[in-house]
């Protein structure tokens, strides 16, 4: 019922509906005033962005220890470079594609001497219980959890391309794509038909495993 | 890429799909809430019910570590208006052929503001650098918003450190009455 081009201008029309560019709208103002001193902007910032930098960084498979640094160099190149941003509407793309420029050069070093590990930067708290959980009864949670876990799990199996891409879409706020196209360096007009086509597969393996 | 002609075929072929209970079931919900948005097919929100899904797992079992959250907080305090920014302009890890063999070859980097040029070479043993036009300088190894370890820069802009910076580090220099400060990045 289509023809070929129809669907990717569909496609397209989605990165402009997504709540992070709404929500972002004001990424601007809040980065002028951080860079004018106001600790308050900067927080929010890193409220509204870490996870997405988060995100970027967990989509290139670092090990724990550089993802935590590549983080931290991002934030604090952008701490640096606050004022000098020339377009503090789009920090997003900015912080995710300095986020992926770090962590290309992770790859590139991979045989890089390994210093000591900072045994705090390796404190794993990712297993910290959903506080959700608590409001569900106790076999309701355990299926859910498992649920979880069982989409997870594909998710991780998937090909390293979908995994990639989705794992920087899944950013809370979600991302715009303009900030997933710089996260990736994937042209913002394929990013719409390149999800879908993930989704469905991350949903055929679901479904073949007998989870519907 | 061939990949993408796939997709098209099976995504005009998506009517099969939808035949899934829930999934088409809550595609007709949206269409009754939302009657304006133009043929919202049953794909189109299962993949967005799946991608919120996936969301809820990842904030649940790949959350953004809380310390690293404060980490970037207080990165704040790097906000430094007074010093100039010298921009990375080589780094030997992206643009320098690697030498066949030399496997553990040292990190060069140079960095830039203005006439001042700031040459760095990381090892596994430390790090040497020169500042150039060539003058004394005062130095701090920076690995994060508290003060660094001090170097001192000799006459002829010289200057070394016993140990190599681990994870994020940025050199202060302060020469006459100028601050620079290089680009953050990781050794």
């Amino acid at each position: 019922m289509r023809t070929g081009a129809a669907p990717s201008a569909a496609y397209d029309d989605v990165p402009y509906t997504r709540g992070g560019t709404v929500e972002r709208t004001d990424v601007g103002a809040l980065v002028r005033s951080a860079a004018d001193g106001d600790a308050a902007a900067w927080k929010a910032i890193v409220e509204g962005l870490g996870p997405l930098v988060w995100s970027v960084v967990r989509a290139h498979r670092l090990s724990d220890a550089d993802a935590h640094e590549v983080y931290q160099t991002v934030w604090f190149r952008f701490a640096q470079h606050l004022g000098r941003i020339r377009e503090p509407d789009k920090a997003g793309a900015w912080l995710s594609s300095t986020a992926r420029n770090e962590c290309l050069k992770v790859h590139r070093n991979a045989r890089r001497l390994m210093l000591t590990d900072d045994p705090h930067l390796l404190d794993r708290v990712s297993e910290d219980g959903a506080p959700e959980q608590s409001l569900l009864e106790a076999e309701e949670a355990a299926a859910q959890s498992e649920r979880v876990r069982r989409l997870w799990q594909e998710f991780e199996e998937l090909g390293e391309r979908c995994r990639q891409l989705l794992r920087v879409l899944i950013a809370s706020p979600p991302p715009s794509y303009q900030e997933v196209s710089a996260a990736l360096g994937i042209a913002v007009g394929s990013i719409g038909p390149l999800r879908q086509r993930c989704l469905r597969r991350l949903r055929a393996r679901l479904e073949a495993r007998g989870a519907a | 890429m061939n990949g993408t002609d796939d997709a098209h075929g099976t995504n005009d072929a998506h009517g099969t799909d939808d035949a899934h209970g829930m999934n088409g079931m809550n595609g007709g919900a949206a269409f009754d809430e939302d009657p304006a948005a133009a043929e919202p097919d049953g794909e189109d929100l299962d993949a967005e019910l799946l991608e919120e899904e996936l969301r809820r797992a990842a904030a649940v079992l790949d959350p953004l570590p809380p310390a690293l959250l404060q980490t970037a907080v207080d990165a704040y305090a790097l906000h430094d208006l007074d010093a100039r920014v010298a921009e990375l302009t080589f780094d030997s890890l992206v643009d320098a052929i690697p030498v066949r063999g030399a496997m553990d070859a040292p990190r060069m980097l140079t960095f830039s503001a203005g006439e001042v040029t700031v040459d760095v070479e990381v090892t596994g043993q430390g790090l040497m650098g020169q500042l150039l036009p060539p003058r004394p300088a005062r130095i701090e190894v920076l690995g994060g918003p508290q003060p660094g370890a001090p170097l001192t820069a000799d006459d002829m802009g010289r200057f070394t450190a016993d140990t190599p910076p681990s994870g994020p580090f940025a050199l202060r220099l302060r020469t006459g009455g100028d601050v620079v400060v290089t680009e953050w990045l990781r050794a």
